[in-house]
């Protein structure tokens, strides 16, 4: 296989498990599929997970299986910290400009870690969202996939990048590297470029900035994540104390005009699962639960049941539109419980925002010619010969993203044939 | 089974018509409540008479307290994830309810609708100058007599000792106008005040204030928190509001304390001292007072003029003729009365007449249309914030009311 392949060659851009899912279909099927992915890994917003529905697997399960069939699979190349830069052609025969930024960790490494011991600058913890802070050569995460050190060149001084190059026994760290910008040619183009949370920084009234006591349902993830920032355990940032309370605010920048128009679909079942987190740890805790509407489609509804039958928990029929800062860390919440209509202040040690899916492709997809709905999710176009998979299609959870790849590729290896 | 549902058009258009076309796109998260910084804890609002307005249940809102405690800050506007403008859509409500508490009713549509503007203004315009015909005081003064009498003359003169016969044309204009909305404001207030306290199921209790206790206890200290403006610093979106309403609400006392002195001195002490016929001296306190509340008058209402055609511009307020309506007639109100005297002082009195005439038009509209107009706030939503302070106290509270 060459980076000019003939026809029948499928592009995916985004290595999330969606992107995963579509190049394995393809590829599996006989088509030449490159994969690139912006991140230093592949296994994109599932790898951030603790547990992922339907059946609460830890995301090992589920990536592993894959990143095997992807290094088994010899129809698929893998590009890492690689994006698009321009597309020209047409369905069958594009031509897709790619950039590959400088990881300075060349393919010797073998993630030893003996960089990491001698690196004497941090950063800012990206894959934990800035929980804590790492060395600023890194492995992204514990089962990151390829398993090779990242480099952020521009965060270390002159003498930790000597130490760090002196420090590797392989010759892998290459301080050298440039921007690589290459072509391809393909025959279709899959979108699987995922989603970003919500910047909760946007939601004013909601007060994110002003205390530690607030926090994204994906930093919650992080923090019962036996390989995130606090080992697993369920404590406040900052102080690190042990939340006796916890209050859940729904909808926060989902299904509002000011910020996103759509339903992010999953945070509901997310908050639900994150119960099951907060139960496992602390089960006397208290819980409230702020809501418009609970949307639980399907079988979760079962899901939903069990929780809400829980004494602990309570579901108040109110959106939470303002935030306040206590002395004693924690913050208090005000909505108006639309069932019996009055207001409530709940002061609580914990509060997570369930922040929505904000699609990640973004104005530069514009830019790129692919068809976008006024959300900013990618539409399929088989004129266009570009189709769109997972959470860049619509907000869905893993199991539909699945679905939706498996569509996604089906229709884009008829573009070559 | 098939169910006759009737859905309730009029309210529905009369939404539509005072800018709360906005009201189906709730969806009832309440953000509007939290966000309002009027909102109690244990009556919070808008998020409920928004949901009883999609409901059509009109007959709750017409007397719901809350509807009349809302400043229109729109406050809750700017938070609403849907657009469903919770401020403009109480701000329609209360246009709905000053029409369905007013009397008579046929003057109360009247004042509803932009289209009625012609008969709105032709009423006053056509009786002021039919008593002006019949007064037979319908020429033009000569230059002296101009200076000396200005324009109390307008209707005319007698020698008459007791009742001075512009006294007579002006009283029987302007107090059919105040007995008309004197009237349909007692009954509005009546009205509402039995429909707020059965909404709290207290319609019947034993133990009720007196009128003065009432006064002291509820409506006085009312009084002193709408001229403190307290609500309105509240709000923090719309917050230029209160440069232009606190200097048009002293420009009204001041023109009401000079009105009173005008009556006493010229009507009563009148009587004896012919003298006190005739324009107040520049240099009396109380023609100062006259002319400082022209001013702040108009500097007032520009102020506001400004205001609402600055959001109508941001799309952060929609077009309203029940919006508007005051907002002319208060305009037209300073702008002919300082006009009149202007013109006075310069001695113009064929345009100074014409000018005065006009005046007298947008003082009659301004009295007469008081119940019906967004005017109407001034009584109704002093009376809501005195029953706020009824209903939390021990009237209320008291057992042996229970």
């Amino acid at each position: 296989m060459s980076d000019t392949a003939g026809n029948g060659a499928v592009l995916v851009v985004g290595g999330g498990i969606s992107g995963l899912t579509a190049a394995l279909e393809a590829a599996e099927v006989g088509n030449d599929v490159f994969l690139i992915e912006k991140n230093a890994y592949f296994g994109g917003r599932v790898a951030q997970l603790n547990q992922y529905f339907p059946k609460l697997c830890p995301p090992t399960c589920g990536l592993e299986i894959n990143f095997k069939r992807i290094k088994d699979n010899r129809r698929i190349r893998t590009y890492t910290l690689t994006t698009v830069k321009s597309i020209s052609g047409g369905p069958g025969n594009f031509e897709v400009q790619l950039e590959t930024a400088p990881r300075y960790v060349n393919s010797n490494c073998t993630a030893c870690g003996d960089c990491a011991q001698v690196c004497g600058d941090e950063i800012d913890d990206a894959f934990n969202f800035g929980m804590g802070t790492t060395k600023a050569v890194y492995l992204p995460h514990e089962m990151a996939f390829p398993r090779r050190y990242v480099l952020a060149k521009e965060a270390c001084s002159a003498a930790t990048l000597d130490a760090i190059k002196a420090a590797c026994k392989y010759n892998a760290v290459d301080l050298d590297m440039q921007p690589q910008t290459f072509t391809l040619k393909v025959s279709a183009i899959v979108w699987s470029t995922g989603w970003n949370p919500y910047d909760p920084t946007k939601i004013t009234n909601l007060q994110y900035s002003s205390s530690n006591a607030i926090i994204t349902n994906m930093m919650m993830e992080r923090l019962a994540a036996d390989n995130g920032p606090t080992k697993g355990k369920i404590l406040r940032p900052g102080d690190g104390k042990e939340p006796a309370s916890f209050a859940f605010v729904q909808c926060a920048g989902s299904r509002d005009e000011n910020h996103l128009q759509h339903c992010s679909y999953i945070c509901c079942m997310a908050t639900f699962k994150q119960i099951s987190y907060i139960r496992a740890q602390y089960p006397d805790a208290k819980i409230y639960v702020f809501y418009i509407d609970l949307r639980t489609p399907g079988k979760y509804e079962n899901f939903r049941e069990k929780f809400m039958a829980d004494p602990n928990t309570t579901f108040i029929k109110g959106k939470v539109a303002d935030i306040a800062a206590e002395r004693d860390g924690g913050v208090t919440v005000t909505a108006e419980d639309a069932i019996n209509g009055t207001k409530i202040h709940q002061k609580v040690d914990l509060c997570i925002l369930a922040t929505g899916m904000e699609p990640a492709l973004g104005e530069q997809g514009k830019a790129l010619g692919v068809t976008m709905d006024g959300n900013g999710f990618v539409v399929s176009d088989a004129a266009k010969g570009m189709f769109s998979a997972g959470c860049a299609k619509a907000a869905v959870d893993v199991y539909t993203s699945g679905q939706s790849s498996t569509a996604a590729a089906l229709k884009a290896i008829q573009i070559g044939r | 089974m098939s169910m006759n549902v009737q859905p309730d058009l009029e309210f529905i258009k009369a939404m539509k018509a005072a800018g709360g076309d906005t009201l189906k796109q709730c969806y009832q998260c309440a953000t509007c409540s939290v966000a309002c910084p009027l909102s109690s804890d244990s009556k919070p609002f808008p998020r409920k008479e928004m949901i009883l307005a999609q409901w059509g249940l009109k007959d709750k809102l017409i007397t719901d307290p809350n509807v009349f405690l809302c400043h229109h800050c729109g406050d809750c506007t700017e938070l609403c994830p849907r657009g469903a403008r919770p401020g403009d859509v109480l701000g329609a409500i209360r246009a709905y309810a000053y029409r369905s508490l007013g009397w008579p009713k046929g003057l109360a549509e009247l004042c509803s609708s932009a289209k009625n503007l012609p008969v709105l203004i032709g009423i006053p315009a056509v009786v002021i100058f039919v008593m002006w015909l019949i007064s037979g005081g319908m020429h033009i003064p000569s230059g002296e007599q101009f200076a000396k009498a200005g324009y109390t003359q307008f209707f005319g003169h007698w020698d008459f000792r007791l009742l001075a016969k512009n006294v007579l044309f002006i009283d029987i204009i302007m107090l059919t106008a105040v007995g008309i909305a004197v009237t349909s404001v007692y009954k509005g207030v009546s009205a509402l005040w039995q429909g707020m306290s059965a909404s709290i199921g207290q319609n019947d209790v034993p133990y009720r204030p007196s009128v003065p206790q009432f006064v002291k206890q509820f409506l006085w200290p009312a009084i002193l928190e709408i001229l403190e403006h307290k609500r309105f610093r509240e709000c923090t979106v719309n917050a230029d509001r209160v440069k232009g309403h606190r200097p048009l609400v002293f420009a009204f006392i001041g023109l009401f304390i000079v009105t009173c002195y005008s009556l006493f001195t010229q009507d009563v002490i009148g009587i004896w001292i012919p003298s006190m016929h005739g324009p107040i001296s520049m240099w009396n306190p109380i023609k100062l007072l006259a002319n400082v509340s022209a001013v702040a008058m108009i500097v007032g209402v520009g102020i506001l003029w400004m205001n609402r055609s600055k959001m109508e511009a941001a799309g952060k307020a929609a077009n309203t003729f029940y919006d508007w309506f005051l907002i002319w007639i208060i305009m037209g109100v300073g702008v002919t009365g300082l006009g009149a005297e202007i013109l006075r002082l310069v001695g113009i009195a064929s345009l100074g007449y014409i000018v005065y005439y006009l005046h007298l038009i947008s003082v009659v509209m301004l009295f007469l249309y008081m119940p019906y107009t967004k005017f109407a706030h001034i009584v109704y939503r002093t009376f809501a914030m005195a029953f706020e302070r009824y209903r939390d106290s021990s009237y209320i509270k008291n057992p042996l009311n229970g």
